[in-house]
């Protein structure tokens, strides 16, 4: 139980960093990030082929995946979404566009995982780093280190965007532009600077995030695909207008893809597991109809009273 | 007679995709909906023709029809002799077949109308992203619920094609598509040119103008989603039976969802005959990709499945970015000539 308790704060802390990068990538540039979905899985797949290379513990990789992320993401703000923002297409069209961009990096990522099963034999279609992590003893009790570096990433991630978006000149300078981007343009904040900044953090976010979930799921090149979904959730339940909501939002869906589940078989039956996938679509669906501003809008309620 | 393989391919191919991305057009093109859910009507459809029909013969010939129906260890036994039935019977497999696919149209159609509860809420990425959620449900519903389509396992499909006999009954149930992917094509050709597509685009334009004038928008995007979920609830149906197996987890968003956006993003939105000629295109270049699969690897070192994504994702975004209209960008809606409209102004 201790265990299932500790991989699943370590699988929400996962979600909430990747769903905080798909509301920022939103927020800024007005742009439903797609492509997220190969991007944690490229992460994915840094942290894998660094460990099984250089055979070290995968914690070394990690921010390795968060530099692909980034990388990912100035490519994709630099030849794509650069030029749909400046023709002012609408949100549709960048959503679609970003969709091309994950289909290509999927292809990429199988002819690269192709390639790393038939030059240096790694299990690349399937893999397991969940083995590869350190286990502590704390008396009786087993406990994974993913399960205390994940919470602990996740509470630096709130502080560094806390402290950039409030205390920096740049920081303040992309509120501004999210908040009023003509009043902002006028102000001499250049958008482009803010577009391409949103789009190397949010990809850092992404990587990391598919950096520590390698720890925790299974990877194949797929995973991305299935576990989006996750993510989307967690963005929309946290109000996608907010990076700290997504954030949450993506906790709070993991926790109850993970624990949710456990919960409901004690009361329903074991039948309820393979229903796991169908937990964060239900919960959003039901958000979306109930409140669609999510989470959101709770704190703004509390506001106003 | 039996078409070559090649041709049968390119036939099956361009006819599920042309009513799936037609049915797309009526919603993303004319309305601008942000469909990212077809998903859901076309996997409703098949699932209509993998449980309901053969239920009914099952039924009908004293064998198990409820939830052993779906059972692996049933389910391929009583196809094969409701098959047999079939066989013997042309008259009754065609009537079998028209009523799988009627029905799968009233259920996709019905599916269209629920969708549009969120329709009317939420915008853009919100009614996007829910609409895709809504697929991705049925699908695990239908991938783990057993009785209904067999779960993990699967089931086979009655099929309605078998009295031709052979490997020819391939070539008449793709010609049969085609067929109905005509008569679709025909139907949103007429649609497009109906005041009802008028009001459509004004809403898609400018929809606070559109109500101004009196256009009840929540009956139109509900009569919309209708009409769209009953056309890609069809083409799911004729996939199954086409297949003749249901299994859940084949209806990926990816292939029904998105690729059927590229195509019509690469023909032209909102334009019927691009969106005829994008199609064509994929149908013709996946077939080619498939019959020089040896080729290709041997040239380039890599599997051509990658390829094949890697070309539809760069179609996408190149069309994006270069031509957001497609090969044939939509036409100004068609008039009636001016004489027409004195003759009509006359007689009232």
């Amino acid at each position: 139980m201790l265990d299932l308790v500790i991989k699943a704060v370590a699988y929400s802390s996962c979600i909430g960093i990747g769903a905080a990068a798909i509301a920022l990538i939103y927020n800024t540039t007005k742009t439903f990030n797609f492509a997220h979905s190969s991007m944690v899985t490229w992460g994915i797949y840094m942290v894998f082929t660094a460990t099984y290379l250089l055979g070290k513990s995968p914690y070394f990789f990690v921010a390795l995946s968060a530099l692909f992320g980034a990388f990912l993401g100035i490519i994709v703000y630099v030849s794509v979404n650069r030029r749909l923002i400046k023709a002012k297409a609408n949100e549709v069209t960048l959503m679609m566009s970003t969709l091309g961009v994950d289909l290509i990096l999927f292809g990429f990522l199988n002819i690269y995982s192709d390639y790393l099963l038939n030059k240096y034999k790694f299990p690349a279609k399937y893999f397991a780093l969940e083995t590869r992590d350190v286990f502590i003893k704390i008396g009786d009790a087993q406990i994974r280190l993913v399960g205390l570096v994940a919470p602990i990433v996740l509470a630096l991630i709130v502080i560094f965007l806390h402290t950039f978006l409030t205390k920096t000149k740049i920081g303040t300078a992309m509120r501004a532009s999210v908040e009023n981007p003509q009043l902002a343009g006028l102000s001499g904040i250049n958008p482009e600077v803010v577009y391409l900044l949103a789009w190397v953090i949010g990809g850092a976010l992404a990587g990391l995030s598919g950096g520590l979930l390698s720890m925790v799921i299974t990877g194949y090149t797929a995973v991305g695909m299935t576990i989006v979904v996750s993510f989307f959730a967690g963005a929309i339940v946290g109000g996608l207008y907010s990076v700290y909501g997504s954030l949450l939002g993506g906790f709070l869906i993991g926790l109850g893809e993970y624990l949710g589940v456990t919960l409901l078989s004690r009361f329903v039956g074991a039948w309820i597991f393979s229903y796991r996938p169908a937990i964060p679509l239900v919960i959003m669906a039901i958000t979306l109809l109930v409140e669609p501003r999510g989470l959101v809008a709770l704190s703004t309620r509390f506001q106003r009273r | 007679m039996e078409l070559p393989p090649v041709l049968l391919q390119i036939i099956i191919n361009f006819a599920i995709g042309l009513i799936v991305t037609i049915s797309l057009n009526i919603e993303v093109g004319f309305l601008g909906l942000p469909q990212f859910g077809r998903l859901l009507a076309v996997i409703t459809g098949a699932i209509v023709a993998a449980a309901v029909p053969g239920r009914i013969l099952a039924l009908y010939l004293g064998l198990p029809w409820g939830a052993d129906y779906a059972y692996h260890m049933n389910n391929f036994g009583i196809v094969a002799k409701v098959n047999e039935l079939l066989a013997a019977n042309p008259v009754l497999s065609i009537g079998i077949l028209i009523l799988t696919l009627a029905l799968a149209a009233v259920v996709g159609g019905f599916v269209g109308y629920l969708c549009s509860y969120p329709a009317l809420r939420l915008k853009e990425a919100y009614l996007g992203i829910t609409l895709l959620a809504f697929g991705d449900l049925i699908m695990t519903i239908a991938w783990n619920y057993e009785p209904l389509v067999g779960g993990t396992t699967g089931v086979s499909v009655i099929d309605p094609f078998v009295f031709v006999g052979g490997k020819t009954r391939f070539t008449v149930a793709a010609l049969v598509a085609l067929g109905i992917a005509i008569l679709v094509y025909l139907y949103a050709e007429l649609l497009a040119r109906s005041p009802f597509s008028r009001v459509l685009k004004a809403i898609r334009d400018a929809e606070v103008a559109a109500n101004v004038y009196g256009k009840d928008i929540v009956k139109v995007r509900a009569q919309t989603l209708i009409i769209g979920g009953a056309i890609a609830a069809m083409a799911g149906a004729l996939w199954a039976l086409y297949t003749g197996s249901m299994k859940a987890t084949t209806y990926t968003r990816l292939t029904w969802t998105f690729w059927p956006w590229a195509f019509m993003m690469l023909g032209g939105t909102g334009n019927n005959l691009g969106v005829l000629i994008g199609v064509l295109l994929y149908a013709v270049a996946r077939t080619a990709i498939i019959i020089y699969k040896g080729a290709i690897s041997a040239v380039l070192g890599i599997a051509p499945e990658w390829l094949e994504y890697i070309l539809i994702g760069l179609i996408i975004v190149l069309v994006v970015l270069f031509r957001p209209k497609g090969i044939l960008p939509e036409k100004p809606v068609l008039t009636l000539p001016k004489e027409k409209i004195r003759k009509i102004s006359e007689e009232s």
